[in-house]
């Protein structure tokens, strides 16, 4: 099991990249996509549309736990997630994180989280996690790491700004990680292109390719359609899976 | 408490058995648990959101369980269509000289991890919320019949638990009897354990339990779970203790022998002491459990609720996560709990989980629900039930108060038994004086009389304060007063110069 975190400042198409990776690695392996960013729409890029969350499964049980007597928490817990929390799509499942906590005390119940989404990850040779703008929530979060981590950027100082605080933090979040890989999106000119491979360069982080700014992702996203019916142009598919390819580790996986 | 038997099988019913089976045509491992068969690879569903189905353990004399015997009732593999959901029944038999009926849940839970060691056979849920799922692929190498199930599962229980000595299983999955046999035979053994957490005391076991999860918040707290005490959080019962224990005897939640009982009405135990002094590097001497003023429990930073005493009434109050507004004592939730977090032993303040009001025990040392005179209306109806008869209704909301003033006149006028004096109910010891009227009050009265025109203060009771210790974050002094009223115009303090 490889895990793969996808991050980058909001806006810059974190998920549409997720989405792209889901389709990439569902052809031959199994896949589980995570929403873990509660301002993302992973579920609808993907095209999946009525689903539970993981933050509601915790409030079910916030609110239960008194009344459950000698039942074991951790079961209960295990089958809300494996019976509604993993939403089953054709080639993937999918989790989306939700909410984040309420008023009072997660420790137990995100304990049990973890151990129980530990056991589910197993299950599947790729774990796709759409993440916030930031790697934060491995460290204190229910996935506990990623093995590699997908930087996204667009051509703005922002973006790229924000790219260099990711790459800091993962030496203070202690990550295991093995790789890091840098794409860089909505990129207009050969000009933009080469200063994001540079900034790759000059991090010492690994560039897979830049994508160019492209009408027919707004206009996917405008009508809330899956982001993987873009795959359906030929030319773009091919240069998709040019830059996919580049992600050496997982595909041993 | 339920008696028990075997099920008496109906004599048409189509049955199935087997005994003593070794081969299995398929793994077993703990690498298979939470293996997930997903719905488009699953030969058939059993029990499920769609149909009946339970599991239990029933404790029965050696005598009546034939060894490593298992029964199928109803359809087998054979007969199910695929893709299809049916009922299911799981009932395992279980003999052996340690053994009794309050150990038929600790061995019930299991039968979820053994059956997920099973490749290809995903088990969800417990009780009667079972959930199994069959993967094509096992029917592919060679599975045939439940009763393989059953018998490969009977195996696991004998060997990863020697203490039982005898073993059979009887899976049913004829609809009609699963039915029958969940409402008269299963549901009132689930409901004779449920009634058993109220019913289990401190006195009944041998071993409490710690927990240390909330330590990155609260690196001086830990927890000690009795059955009459939860966790601070509420999260974790003794029964969630003890599983947790013995799944992993050095994680978050481990064993204390609880030793010598040194005080039956504190609830202190010399193991705990041991415990707490180990575990808090020697900054906690001394836990009595169900006391509030005299070595209480320690507070983290993740408790529900918390307590405070309210030295102007003599009674404590209790307020809840959650609750925005001031309690009569002008403090909130916040500033209290900032006070009291972090692991340490406030005398005065105290975090507690909801589920600690429906302790028997709660606060008992220092009169339980006698003492207690305010907490905001929605955790006073949460908790109503538990209340002791006669004191429901002296307990001020914030419908009826909002500061001591109007508490002191609500309680006064209700008779509240801090008023009069507190007779504790576990023991009959009348622990406080009650209420006594000043008479030095008027004194100040005639020195200070334009300073607070609006306040009664002839009629001001002072209560003596039974017993305060001030322990300040960085350490120096402890102020202990006992029984005092303190009057005092001016108060200066000065550092000491060093010459």
């Amino acid at each position: 099991m490889a895990v793969i975190a996808v991050t980058g400042k909001g806006g810059t198409g974190k998920t549409v990249i997720s989405a792209l990776l889901i389709d990439h690695f569902s052809t031959d392996r199994k896949v589980l996509a995570v929403d873990a960013d509660p301002d993302s729409n992973l579920p609808e890029a993907v095209g999946i549309k009525d689903y539970s969350t993981l933050g509601e499964i915790r409030e079910l049980f916030q609110q239960n736990r008194d009344s459950m007597g000698t039942i074991s928490k951790e079961q209960w817990l295990e089958g809300k997630i494996y019976g509604e929390a993993v939403n089953e799509s054709k080639h993937f499942d999918l989790i989306v994180m939700g909410k984040p906590e309420g008023e009072g005390c997660y420790c137990f119940v995100n304990n049990l989280l973890r151990s129980v989404l530990r056991k589910l990850m197993k299950n599947y040779d790729v774990v796709v996690v759409d993440c916030e703008a930031g790697l934060e929530q491995f460290s204190r979060k229910t996935v506990e790491n990623a093995d590699y981590i997908l930087i996204v950027t667009d051509t703005s100082k922002k973006g790229l700004a924000t790219a260099k605080r990711i790459i800091d933090s993962t030496e203070e979040l202690k990550l295991n990680f093995k790789n890091i890989y840098l794409v860089g999106n909505k990129v207009n000119s050969n000009g933009e292109g080469n200063a994001i491979k540079q900034f790759a360069e000059k991090e010492g982080i690994i560039f897979l390719g830049n994508i160019p700014y492209s009408e027919k992702i707004l206009e996917l996203d405008f009508r809330g359609e899956p982001i993987t019916k873009l795959l359906e142009d030929t030319e773009l598919n091919n240069h998709f899976r040019e830059i996919f390819k580049g992600i050496g580790g997982i595909n041993d996986h | 408490m339920v008696e028990r038997a075997k099920v008496k099988i109906p004599k048409r019913a189509k049955k199935k058995e087997s005994k003593d089976e070794q081969e299995f045509p398929f793994d077993i491992s703990p690498m298979y648990e939470g293996e997930r068969v997903r719905k488009g690879d699953m030969f058939v569903e059993l029990g499920g959101p769609k149909q009946t189905g339970f599991e239990l353990i029933i404790n029965l004399p050696a005598r009546n369980v034939q060894d490593m015997k298992s029964t199928l009732v109803g359809d087998d593999l054979d007969g199910l269509e695929e893709g299809k959901s049916y009922p299911y029944a799981m009932i395992y038999y279980i003999a052996g000289s340690q053994l009794d009926n309050d150990i038929e849940p600790v061995v019930e839970r299991r039968n979820h991890d053994f059956q997920n060691f099973i490749e290809g056979y995903m088990h969800l849920n417990q009780r009667y919320d079972i959930w199994v799922r069959i993967n094509k692929d096992a029917m592919k190498k060679g599975l045939k019949s439940l009763n393989q199930i059953a018998q490969a599962t009977m195996m696991l229980f004998k060997n990863e638990m020697p203490f039982i000595e005898k073993i059979e299983a009887l899976y049913i999955t004829d609809g009609d009897l699963v039915k029958k046999l969940l409402d008269e035979y299963a549901m009132p053994v689930y409901e004779e354990r449920d009634a058993r957490v109220e019913t289990l005391h401190d006195e009944d076991v041998d071993e409490f339990y710690s927990c240390t999860l909330c330590q990155s918040f609260a690196p001086a707290n830990v927890c000690v779970i009795s059955p009459d005490r939860p966790s601070l959080c509420g999260a974790i019962t003794w029964f969630d203790g003890r599983a947790a224990s013995k799944v992993d005897p050095e994680g978050p939640n481990k064993a204390i022998p609880k030793g010598e009982l040194i005080d039956p009405i504190g609830g202190e135990y010399t193991g705990i002491d041991e415990f707490a002094r180990n575990e808090s590097g020697g900054g906690v001497d001394k836990v009595k459990l169900h006391s509030f003023f005299d070595y209480p429990h320690t507070s983290c930073g993740c408790f529900e609720v918390i307590g405070f005493y309210m030295p102007e009434v003599d009674g404590i109050g209790f307020l809840h996560r959650g609750y925005p507004n001031p309690a009569p004592n002008g403090l909130t939730f916040s500033t209290m709990a900032g006070q009291t977090g972090g692991g340490k032993q406030i005398a005065g303040f105290l975090g507690v989980g909801i589920s600690y009001f429906r302790s028997k025990k709660f606060i008992q040392a220092d009169g339980g629900w006698r003492r207690v005179v305010w907490m905001p209306s929605e955790l006073k109806e949460r908790i109503e039930k538990y209340i002791t008869d006669g004191v429901k209704d002296k307990i001020a909301t914030e419908k009826e108060v909002s500061v001591i003033e109007e508490l002191k006149d609500f309680l006064k006028a209700k008779n509240h038994p801090v008023v009069t004096g507190v007779v504790r109910e576990v023991d009959g010891e009348k622990i406080t004086d009650g209420w006594v009227e000043e008479k030095e009050v008027e004194e100040i009265k005639e020195e200070v009389p334009a300073t607070q025109p609006e306040a009664k203060v002839t009629e001001m009771p002072v209560a003596p304060i039974p017993q305060i210790s001030m322990i300040p974050q960085s350490g120096g002094i402890k102020l202990v007063i006992k029984n005092a009223s303190i009057h005092i115009e001016k108060i200066i303090v000065k550092r000491k110069d060093e010459k």
